[in-house]
């Protein structure tokens, strides 16, 4: 377990959207398909995509996913920005694919 | 004899469309705009096109019948028919095949069935915004089987369409393919190219059309167009 601060910090994402420093993050899921991720992510993740626009926050939302990592420097819509400090989202970007985030997060977590 | 169409827009069934935008205001606006030919296209789901065809009959207009279907991939794709009757069997079917899932107004937006007064009749309580249980292919498919006009949307975006998605556009019988910016910026497989407007609030109404040559307004009219290229748009 770790809050989405230290995430980021560790492995230096850069922050669109930290509106809950200390909310607490125990899963990942990777995944670019919304209707997937509604189905199948676990409360209190961090998902992992290259959706970078505002649906991707109300499903988010709607699961209980406390951080989103946009990946391969995706930028993120201003109005995904506006959405996630709204919704209590956090919204980070990395240069790196969805793999080597995903990776890197589990060993953060402790879950790989 | 020349039409403008417009055959992309979204009512306040929509979850993403403004509760504003009604079937009725759609009609008129878009009459006001000189649209001949014009079509309600909420996301998967037909339960508007009853007030929506009453108001284009109050204005006259042509309505041409729609959906937005959101296909496993999560491509958007307009299926048009000719009469309410079919489109709304068609919605039907493709509402039986949405994921089971109630929608959050508060995340998405309401979702109402209105009449042509703009009176809510009700609130439809299944997401709408897909995706359907059927693939990219089998919708092109089966809306051509249903007599529909089977139209990739807004291929040239980045989410949502069959470029980003797929990263191509295969080689199936589509009656056109939508695109945003014109010329297009994705390529077309010289398949015929509409523009449409995509309103999702009232400013939206008539931002984007297009024209036909046709020897009438109908949908028959329509589809020969199509098929035969005979589009033509502003400023080219």
């Amino acid at each position: 377990m770790m809050n989405v601060k230290e995430l980021s910090t560790k492995l230096e994402y850069t922050v669109f959207a930290l509106p809950d420093p200390v909310a607490q993050v125990t899963d990942g899921y990777t995944s670019d398909l919304l209707s997937d991720v509604m189905g199948n992510a676990a409360e209190d993740s961090v998902l992992i995509t290259i959706q970078a626009h505002r649906n991707t926050i109300a499903v988010a939302s709607l699961i209980g996913i406390k951080a989103i990592v946009l990946c391969n420097g995706r930028m993120p819509s201003p109005d995904m920005v506006v959405a996630a400090e709204q919704e209590t989202v956090a919204l980070l970007g990395t240069a790196e694919n969805q793999f080597t985030t995903s990776h890197r997060i589990a060993a953060a977590l402790g879950i790989s | 004899m020349r039409y403008c169409i417009d055959l992309h827009n979204h009512s306040c069934l929509s979850p993403c469309g403004s509760d504003s935008l009604l079937p009725a205001v759609l009609a008129m606006e878009a009459a006001d705009k000189g649209i001949d030919m014009l079509a309600l296209t909420d996301h998967n789901s037909g339960r508007n096109l009853p007030a929506f065809a009453e108001a284009c009959e109050i204005v006259g207009i042509t309505g041409i019948f729609g959906l937005e279907v959101t296909t496993l991939e999560e491509i958007h794709v307009l299926t048009l028919f000719e009469t309410v009757r079919d489109a709304l069997e068609f919605g039907q079917w493709i509402e039986s095949i949405l994921p089971r899932v109630h929608n959050s107004a508060r995340l998405f937006g309401n979702q109402f069935v209105c009449d042509v007064r703009g009176t809510i009749i009700e609130e439809a309580d299944l997401f709408l915004y897909g995706p359907a249980d059927i693939t990219f292919d089998a919708l092109i498919e089966q809306t051509l089987e249903y007599g529909g006009l089977a139209i990739p949307a807004h291929i040239d975006r980045p989410a949502n369409s069959v470029t980003a998605n797929l990263g191509f556009l295969p080689d199936l019988p589509y009656s056109a393919v939508e695109s945003i910016a014109m010329p297009p910026t994705v390529e077309t497989l010289g398949y015929t190219v509409t523009q449409g407007s995509d309103a999702h609030y009232i400013e939206h109404i008539g931002r984007r059309r297009c024209f036909i040559e046709s020897a009438s307004d109908g949908f028959s009219g329509l589809r020969s167009a199509l098929a035969a290229g005979a589009v033509s748009y502003l400023g080219f």
